[in-house]
């Protein structure tokens, strides 16, 4: 039987013939409405970042409008937080000053990238160029496992022999005694936070710089070696700068991870927002620290006091905001580099 | 006299395998150490007694109900982002182009991989504590003025981790999705597939590989974070909804109650938290590295099945 051209394009309106699959509308009715879902699922998890934000935002506002600026340039927080707790409730404390947070998180990171930028780049190094191609594998294993030992396991490990270790070697009752007014130096220290976070940053800037490394075309080695470079001396000058972009990545990714860090140096540092002296030499490595992110894992007992909740919430909002910027010029770095290379 | 050109160059050499050996004595001795003080812990009891609060390290019993709560967190937390990851995936790669509307949309997704886990961890406790949430966890009561919910439960707990994983299963899945070749989808467009019956169809089972080890990878971070289970699980010992919480009628209360995972039980009994019985924190730790192991081992295997696939 011939089928007129009519019912042909019309078939999935006329019941009376034998449909073949199912009708057009159906279909276009279940594509739109899919294309809908994962279309708000996009928006959804784009707008995760500002509802982050505005609710950090409202709680920390009452601490923000108590202190203003005070809030990141004062210090005392530890006698804070306890006045707050024992404040009665009619008479609620909202006095709060970060400043020593602040600067105990600035402290660790820095060592813990001054220890961990050398090492990592080293390391990749000998897995992207000098290492037989045989054993690379296997310590890029080595590596993506370091990267996925969870904190709570490296704050365990530091706690159980990096402070024990510190404590023996470089504490002395006569120091102990010298400080013990201002606090106690047990171990649990800036040092032990540094040597704690570096192992946990260096899988990031390692395989970050792999990557970059590898990404370097073969024929600017082969030209360097070809001008009678060493090995070296084509790693130091042509392939390390060639691969520049991708290192700083990393590094601003593991400056990120190591300020948001909370559970390891909560464990480690010793839990008291204490300013470091530069009076104090060496011996300022070895005094208690306090950072932004182990402070809320410290003191989230104490939430149900509002005061110290906010204040808490001041710590996130500051993580955030700085997590934010590291992110953004993560990008720019990134993209800086593509457009002065002309490859964008 | 040696030529000092020669010496700069060994030097560096020295110095770079120096670093690398480093890392690597760093990574296995933290592995052998646990696998050392945690092997003492290893037998049965252990493994399936409940937690017993007790001073004494002997008599504080197993870790069965942390075990249970890093599962039951694992599961809840991925089926909330599972679906939500893919097909905010599906949208990037499929749907997308390179509009500058979405490059915000990317971008955004990108600074929240990069927000600290305690801060998603307050988030969670905020938005959850808000009265209206209550149905997630519990309603503080008895308190005089105080109109919120407690804000703390698996439940909580396991949508919060969704947050926190999303970004990373979106960009492993977003890959998977661009590794499809473009002719897959023409072939299902040409023989007559709608969009989305040729990304339903043809797309999303190319990229499955690609899909599985993202989402285990989200798996590997949820049962490794600490952060947010200490504050939006509250990190008590035991279960505490209704008891006995196995039974099936009470499994709602279990889960809109408190509980521990592996790491929260490890921070509760590290000196550092209120526990201080250390070998059973190692024994803990020993069992999580093991998890953690094994979820390497099988992203690993993926990506070679994926790559031997490929080369056929």
């Amino acid at each position: 039987m011939l089928i007129d051209r009519a019912s042909l394009i019309n078939r999935d309106l006329d019941p009376s013939l034998p449909t073949y699959s199912k009708p057009r509308s159906y279909r276009k009715l279940i594509d739109g409405s899919n294309e809908t879902i994962v279309t708000f699922l996009t928006i959804l998890s784009a707008s995760m970042v500002l509802f982050i934000f505005a609710f950090i935002v409202i709680k920390s506002l009452g601490v923000i409008s108590a202190n203003g600026i005070a809030l990141i340039t004062s210090t005392g927080f530890d006698q804070q937080i306890r006045n707050a707790y024992s404040a009665p409730q009619a008479a609620t404390a909202w006095q709060f000053g970060l400043f020593g947070l602040i600067l105990g998180t600035l402290t660790t990171t820095l060592g813990a990238l001054i220890i961990a930028v050398p090492t990592g780049i080293g390391t990749a190094l000998v897995i992207a160029e000098l290492a037989p191609v045989g054993i690379r594998y296997t310590l890029q294993t080595v590596v993506r496992l370091l990267a996925s030992i969870p904190s709570v396991i490296y704050g365990l490990a530091g706690l159980m022999v990096v402070v024990p270790f510190i404590q023996e070697a470089f504490i002395s009752s006569s120091m102990q005694i010298k400080y013990i007014d201002r606090f106690q130096l047990s171990g649990n220290s800036m040092l032990a936070g540094i040597l704690v976070l570096s192992i946990m940053i260096v899988p990031i800037i390692i395989t970050l710089s792999v990557d970059a490394i590898n990404a370097v075309p073969f024929r600017y080695k082969e030209a360097s070696l070809a001008l009678g470079l060493s090995y070296w001396r084509t790693i130091v000058k042509v392939i390390l700068p060639a691969a520049k972009s991708g290192i700083f990545a990393g590094i601003i990714l593991a400056m990120g991870r190591a300020i948001g860090e909370a559970i390891a140096l909560a464990m480690v540092c010793g839990g008291i927002g204490n300013i470091p002296r530069v009076s104090d030499g060496m011996v300022a490595l070895l005094t208690p620290v306090l950072t932004l992110a182990s402070a809320i894992v410290n003191k989230s007992e104490m939430m149900s006091v509002k005061s110290i909740e906010s204040a808490l919430f001041a710590c996130g909002l500051i993580l955030l905001i700085t997590s934010i910027i590291i992110s953004l010029s993560a990008r720019l770095v990134e993209y800086l580099v593509i457009r002065r290379e002309g490859r964008a | 006299m040696p030529d000092i050109r020669l010496i700069r160059d060994w030097c560096g050499l020295i110095l770079s395998w120096l670093a690398c050996s480093l890392t690597m004595a760093g990574c296995i001795s933290i592995i052998i150490f646990l696998f050392i003080r945690g092997s003492a812990q290893m037998n049965p009891e252990f493994i399936f007694c409940a937690p017993i609060p007790s001073l004494n390290q002997d008599m504080s019993g197993g870790i069965s109900t942390p075990i249970i709560g890093t599962i039951l967190l694992t599961l809840i937390a991925t089926v909330i982002a599972v679906p939500w990851a893919v097909g905010t995936a599906v949208y990037l790669s499929e749907y997308a182009g390179n509009r500058s509307g979405v490059r915000v949309f990317r971008l955004a997704i990108d600074v929240l991989s990069g927000v600290p886990t305690i801060v998603i961890a307050i988030f969670g406790l905020a938005i959850f504590s808000l009265p209206q949430m209550s149905f997630l966890s519990s309603v503080v009561e008895g308190v005089e003025g105080v109109n919120r919910a407690f804000g703390r439960s698996f439940l909580v707990a396991g949508a919060t981790m969704a947050v926190m994983i999303l970004p990373f299963v979106i960009r492993v899945c977003e890959e998977a999705l661009y590794a499809v070749p473009l002719n897959y989808r023409e072939s299902a467009l040409a023989v007559g597939a709608s969009r989305w019956q040729s990304i339903s169809t043809v797309v999303l089972p190319a990229a499955r590989n690609g899909i599985i080890s993202g989402v285990i990878l989200g798996m590997g971070r949820i049962i490794g974070d600490t952060a947010i289970v200490w504050l939006t699980l509250g990190g008590t010992l035991r279960m505490t909804g209704l008891q006995p919480w196995w039974q099936p009628n009470h499994w709602l209360s279990t889960l809109q109650n408190t509980g521990s995972t592996l790491t929260s039980y490890i921070y509760f009994a590290s000196p550092a938290g209120e526990g201080n019985m250390p070998e059973k924190a190692f024994g803990a730790a020993l069992v999580l590295i093991i998890i953690i192991i094994f979820l390497n081992i099988a992203v690993d295997l993926l990506g070679n099945m994926g790559n031997k696939i490929r080369e056929n």
